[in-house]
């Protein structure tokens, strides 16, 4: 028995339906189960910081109330404490200066040093100065502090600034290398054939496509100086001393001011927050131009 | 050839960046000749925050500038430990915690002999310090240092609900264990009693109920905590927690078994008595009305709590200034210094006379001064085993703590904890 002709087309008709209707059916199991894994992830990653945000409100009879988790009196008295008895801001700016110094310092000379390890044939040399971030920073510290206190410098930004640039310039290096050498080649041959030098098609051609890399790592090694605590603990004084040193004032002998402790943290996260927020603009751009090259 | 050359201009690179950096920082190194600045490093305590305040009249007074940088306790000996490796002159008078570091950093000759300077100027009267405190700052009859606070264990009550229930503020440590049982009341979140039950930090709160039992940690070189009177002590502190404590007692210091007191939850809380000024702050305590102070409860061997000196001022033997650095040390420890520091920061002086000045001591809770005053006689100098060591020490230590509140085999623990404490004392004293 064959079907007539008039016939097929709509049993084509009747399974076509059919068929879309289990698709969607699938696809919105899955987008179920994204949105869950998302919602999952997400709450691991923010619940901390929503603790935090709603502990700095409180006070510390409060904060070690379970039951007063999301129901309490909120109260500025906390940032009024860290702000203008603990006299926090200057840390703030203090932690800006270093970070940024160290982060600008660390570009200057990391981004043509990564340029040259791509390009040229320079073995091992992200493996050796990825070494710099696994070496213990305390093992550094004492002859550190022995040649600075010699020269007198100890407590300067100058130092702080130096010291950062040892955990800035690796990671700089290191993510920087590995994204010039997946740029085409191409690209500088033939801004050179265009008559372009070598330095000039560097930095008119390569340079500029790779800001997103280079604002990943401008992020990644602002965050590392910004959270660094060893360093500035011993080579800093109290005009200069960074903000994860100066928190460490708020574990007192016989108390622990947990209000205070956590408005400090949240004026430590914000800034770093911005930071990463104002540059992934730059790292998003990147990641599209990226994916349009194939 | 062409790996050397790339060495060679690697080194210089260096030698710039070095030659640069000297460049930066020339000026402030030179030697003083007549002092007019000192460094003092200490840790975050009542004393520091107090004499901060004071700073100004100093620098009126003598015209010296004094600098002062505190950091929270760990992080004070990490860098001290770094500065003082690197010999460094950067700082003057160093405060630290006697029993933690005293004998690591003597042995490393960091800090100055100060014997000749307490005795040079009778004035400022050395024998006005609590006897105590004298020994305490003392390590093989030599001064390192100058006693800035006192600590005490005490019994924390609350005064409503004993009254409620009709108890006497318990004078035994049999007495406080009948009135925790009865007052705890787990279904309403209500516990008789919170202590320390966490390893390392219940070491020091520990002390004082073996001290009152008969034991110590050590007796002539010799650890004693499997001796049977340390044994019957581990039972007893870890059936405190057991049967009228907080569930998860073994996960908490002091920080976390305060905050059930100062929630209200809890009848009794025995620690420091630095920490009564956390429950008389409005921001941190629902207990500023009940709260009440008892002496540490007699056991078999009588009532022997711990009567310590938490911190110290000591001058650093690399100090360029060293007579400036003990003449601040004099003016900050004076019996006037003292009553200041008592009326603005309730800082629990180490001297006799200033405890003896009612109007020094109106700041601090009456129940409280009655008990600084009368215990002098009883009190035990240390609160946690005594050799430089100390923290690997209050890990063994600590370990009984551990099993008593879980109900395991305390002697059997105790044997095994005495055995690592003891191989520790051998080692240290080769």
């Amino acid at each position: 028995m064959s079907l007539t002709q008039a016939q097929r087309p709509a049993l084509q008709a009747a399974v076509v339906p059919q068929k879309m209707r289990k698709a969607p059916t699938s696809r919105r199991i899955m987008t179920g189960l994204r949105v869950l894994g998302i919602i999952a992830v997400v709450f691991v990653l923010v619940a901390p910081l929503v603790w935090m945000l709603l502990a700095s409100l409180k006070t510390s009879l409060d904060i070690t109330n379970p039951a007063r988790t999301f129901d309490f009196l909120p109260t500025l008295e906390n940032y009024n404490n860290v702000i203008n008895t603990q006299k926090f801001l200057p840390f703030i700016l203090n932690s800006f200066i270093v970070a940024a110094g160290a982060t600008t310092v660390a570009l200057l000379v990391g981004v043509p040093a990564a340029y040259a390890i791509a390009r040229f044939k320079v073995t091992n040399a992200t493996a050796f100065l990825l070494l710099a971030r696994v070496i213990p920073g305390v093992s550094l510290l004492v002859p550190w502090y022995y040649v600075f206190s010699q020269l007198g410098i100890v407590g300067s930004y100058g130092v702080l600034i130096l010291t950062h640039i040892f955990v800035t310039m690796p990671l700089v290096v290191a993510i920087l290398a590995s994204f010039f050498e997946g740029m085409p080649l191409e690209l500088e041959e033939s801004a050179q054939v265009d008559g372009l030098t070598r330095i000039g098609s560097f930095a008119r051609i390569t340079l500029p496509l790779a800001t997103p890399g280079i604002a990943t790592a401008a992020i990644l090694s602002f965050i590392f100086s910004w959270n660094n605590f060893l360093f500035a603990l011993v080579l800093s004084n109290q005009e200069t001393r960074t903000l994860p040193v100066a928190i460490s004032n708020f574990t007192a002998y016989a108390s622990v001011d947990w209000g205070g402790l956590m408005a400090a943290s949240v004026l430590i996260t914000v800034p770093v927050m911005m930071v990463a927020l104002f540059a992934q603009k730059y790292v998003v751009a990147g990641l599209t131009a990226g994916a349009t090259k194939g | 050839m062409k790996k050397n050359l790339r060495l060679a201009a690697g080194l210089g690179l260096s030698l710039a960046l070095a030659a640069s950096t000297v460049a930066c920082g020339s000026g402030s190194a030179q030697q003083e000749q007549k002092v007019t600045s000192l460094s003092i490093v200490s840790g975050n305590n009542p004393w520091a925050a107090g004499i901060k305040k004071l700073l100004p009249e100093y620098e009126k007074q003598t015209g010296i500038k004094v600098n002062i940088e505190t950091f929270g306790n760990e992080q004070l000996n990490d860098q001290y430990k770094v500065k003082l490796n690197a010999s460094s002159a950067d700082t003057d008078v160093m405060v630290y915690q006697p029993q933690d570091v005293m004998r690591e950093f003597t042995r490393n000759k960091w800090l100055t002999d100060l014997t000749g300077y307490t005795s040079k100027d009778a004035s400022w009267k050395w024998d006005d310090f609590q006897k105590p405190a004298q020994e305490a700052a003392a390590l093989d009859g030599k001064i390192y240092g100058i006693p800035l606070m006192t600590e005490r264990h005490v019994m924390y009550y609350r005064a409503d609900i004993l009254k409620a229930n009709n108890i006497e503020v318990p004078k035994t440590l049999d007495e406080l264990k009948a009135a925790t049982v009865k007052l705890n009341n787990p279904a309403k979140g209500f516990y008789g009693i919170t202590m320390r039950g966490q390893k390392v930090p219940s070491v020091t709160q520990f002390s004082s109920f073996l001290y009152s039992f008969g034991g110590d940690f050590a007796k002539d070189g010799k650890a004693t905590i499997d001796s049977p009177e340390a044994v019957k002590a581990y039972t007893f502190y870890g059936d405190l927690l057991k049967t009228a404590g907080p569930p998860g007692a073994t996960n908490m210091g002091f920080v976390e078994a305060s905050a059930i007191f100062a929630q209200g939850n809890a009848a009794f809380y025995l620690d420091a008595d630095s920490q009564a000024y956390n429950f008389l702050d409005k921001t941190k305590s629902n207990v500023i009305d009940t709260v009440a102070y008892g002496s540490f409860p007699a056991g078999p061997a009588g009532s022997k709590p711990y009567n310590i000196v938490p911190w110290v001022a000591g001058v650093s033997e690399f100090s360029k200034k060293k007579d400036a650095a003990f003449d601040f040390i004099k003016w900050a420890t004076s019996e006037e210094m003292f009553k200041k520091l008592m009326v603005s920061d309730t800082v629990p002086s180490p001297r006799q006379s200033t405890w003896d000045d009612s109007t020094a001591t109106a700041k601090f809770p009456a129940g409280l001064v009655k008990i600084v005053q009368g215990i002098a006689a009883t009190g035990v100098g240390h609160d946690r085993p005594q050799l430089e060591q100390v923290a690997r020490a209050r890990e063994f230590v600590g370990g009984p703590v551990v099993t008593a509140i879980e109900g395991g085999d305390v002697a059997s623990a105790a044997t095994a904890a005495n055995k690592s404490f003891q191989e520790l004392l051998d080692k240290e004293s080769k």
